[in-house]
């Protein structure tokens, strides 16, 4: 915990905000957006991978904060700020009793059923009248005259969300989930509780996915059931793995290029997901440990060739 | 009464059973305070199914575990290393991924309340088996044996009351392992630590244990202090063609 790098953090977050204080074209905003709310949904991704679970449930847990927001703003008129967290809670707390059950599985078991419950969920939201069924939900609007904010603050709490889970990575909690992947039954003999570790672990990253959601909600004014589905997760996972996954950076990174990338292959009518399909055999292939990685070594060998 | 509580461990006819085979069978095992217990036997003979029951990661087929004064029988790991039990695995003890320091600070996490305090804890720990100079190093880039010292480090960074150690001093050399028994002593003198110690290396154990048992074919064979041990007729029997002095 000795050394947070503050001085970097502070200076990509102004960095970022000022790029949505700039950005004044909708389309662009758009994007902006995107990339903010997916490079949460990839830290949070990545942080249950340092337990070394691949978790598909991302998705529904971005899909339950979405909704759970959406119907706090047009069913129950909730505040802004209030439905945002929300999100965010439900999220969690459905987390816990979903890790609860399904963390005593691994590998490929855990990764399986957090993908057919995020297909189940998504049925659930089309079979719901109430929740706008598969035509999805309408009218979430942030409060009036916060539109030509929503960039920087949804920019804002991706920030704020993504530092707070590098400062738990830190930790000593967040020592304890690098053990639990690299060697459980260790950590089990010091008097460590894994399970409620894994399941706290798996609850902070759903929460920050259902805060997701819930500025995916808040952006678009419109969700439907379609954009909750476990491509979301697979996203996210090539975000992670082209920037890198031994670093937080890493899903930022590969975040932004793929989104960014993504978005000029739409403008030209190309289909994004070819793009995807071939940034990750890419960085499979000739970059094991994604562009961070890569960056690194260059990094070292220069340093190395400067000693001499 | 008095006698029950100085036991820190014991089993009452403990089996397991895997299929038709009785990997552990019928075993009374009784450690006291402030001693160094070794466990040999052959290979196979049950020893890591004996860790494996008394720290709760097999439930017994029968018999019963008490550990310090409490049933055990059937808790969980989680359970038994709360109360004080520690053991290391015979293979892969250790976290590879992650720096010496950060293994065995994992060891203090549970018992010790503050980030100062853990560290102080840490680096005691890593001074007394020699591991200062490797803190940073990852831990599954070092030697084999100096990664057996950080298994030992994990385990003892909790100061537990009784730790069980799995062939610790495999991979070591031969100062490397006068050093580790020192250690050994040293936990149980200065920590009032009692160990339970499996290992194939006869001239260490001989040289360190209070007390003996041996196994074979999963069934308590001889107990007794190390010149007893030496000299059993049904010990050395067991042991023809099954020597590891290395
Ligand atoms: N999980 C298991 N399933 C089936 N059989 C097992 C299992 N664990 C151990 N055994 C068997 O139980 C017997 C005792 O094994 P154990 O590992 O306890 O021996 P050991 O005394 O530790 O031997 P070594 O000195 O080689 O480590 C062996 O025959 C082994 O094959
Ligand atoms: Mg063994």
């Amino acid at each position: 915990m000795d050394n947070l790098r503050l001085p970097y953090w502070a200076l990509c977050t102004a960095l970022a905000l000022a790029v949505t204080f700039v950005v004044r074209d909708p389309y662009l905003a758009s994007i902006v957006n995107l990339i903010s709310i997916a490079a949460l949904v990839a830290v949070s991704l990545r942080f249950v991978m340092l337990i070394g679970e691949l978790n598909f449930a991302t998705a529904a847990f971005m899909g339950l904060g979405a909704y759970a927001a959406g119907a706090a703003t047009t069913i129950l008129h909730w505040p802004f700020a209030l439905a945002l967290v929300f999100g965010g809670v439900v999220a969690a707390a459905i987390s816990i009793v979903f890790g609860y059950i399904t963390l005593r599985t691994r590998g490929p078991y855990f990764l399986l059923i957090g993908f057919a419950f995020t297909e189940a969920v998504r049925i659930l939201y089309s079979k719901s009248m109430a929740l706008g069924g598969t035509s999805g939900m309408v009218g979430i609007f942030p409060p009036v005259g916060f539109d030509a904010w929503m960039p920087s603050l949804i920019m804002a709490v991706a920030a704020v969300l993504i530092f707070a889970l590098y400062v738990l990575e830190r930790s000593d909690f967040g020592k304890i989930l690098t053990a639990i992947r690299d060697n459980e039954n260790v950590a089990r003999t010091v008097g460590l509780n894994i399970l409620l570790c894994k399941v706290a672990c798996f609850a902070i990253a759903s929460f920050a996915a259902g805060i997701a959601g819930g500025l995916h909600a808040f952006a678009n004014n419109v969700i439907s059931p379609g954009d909750f589905s476990f491509l979301v997760a697979a996203f996210a996972l090539a975000y992670v793995k082209v920037g890198g996954e031994d670093n937080i950076v890493g899903p930022l990174v590969g975040t932004i290029l793929l989104v960014t990338l993504g978005s000029f292959a739409l403008g030209l009518g190309g289909q994004e997901h070819i793009f995807y399909g071939a940034a990750i055999i890419l960085a499979v292939l000739l970059l094991p440990d994604g562009i961070t990685g890569l960056a690194r070594r260059g990094y070292q060998r220069l340093a190395a060739r400067k000693g001499h | 009464m008095q006698a029950a509580e100085q036991v820190l461990l014991r089993t009452k006819g403990l089996t397991r059973r895997f299929g038709g085979l009785v990997a552990v069978s019928d075993l009374d095992l009784e450690i006291r305070p402030r001693e160094i217990l070794g466990l040999i036997g052959p290979n196979g003979a049950g020893k890591s199914t004996t860790f494996n029951l008394i720290s709760g990661f097999y439930k017994p087929s029968a018999g019963t575990l008490f550990v310090f004064g409490e049933n055990c029988t059937g808790k969980s790991p989680l359970a038994i290393s709360r109360m004080g039990l520690v053991r290391t695995f015979q293979h892969g003890s250790l976290m590879s991924s992650m720096s010496v320091r950060d293994n065995i600070l994992l060891g203090t996490i549970h018992g010790v309340s503050g980030a100062a305090r853990r560290r102080e804890r840490t680096e005691e720990t890593a001074a007394m088996l020699g591991l200062t100079p490797h803190l940073d190093n990852m831990a599954g880039t070092l030697p084999h044996g100096l990664q057996r010292l950080v298994s030992i480090g994990i385990a003892f960074a909790a100061r537990p009351r009784l730790l069980c150690l799995d062939e610790p001093l495999t991979g070591l050399n031969q100062t490397e392992v006068a050093d580790t028994l020192t250690v050994l002593e040293r936990i149980r003198d200065e920590f009032a630590c009692s160990i339970l110690l499996v290992e194939h290396n006869m001239k260490a154990v001989m040289k360190v244990c209070d007390r003996i048992v041996v196994l074979h074919h999963g069934q308590h064979l001889a107990s007794g202090t190390p010149a007893e041990i030496r000299n059993d007729r049904k010990v050395v029997e067991a042991y023809l063609g099954h020597r590891h002095d290395s």
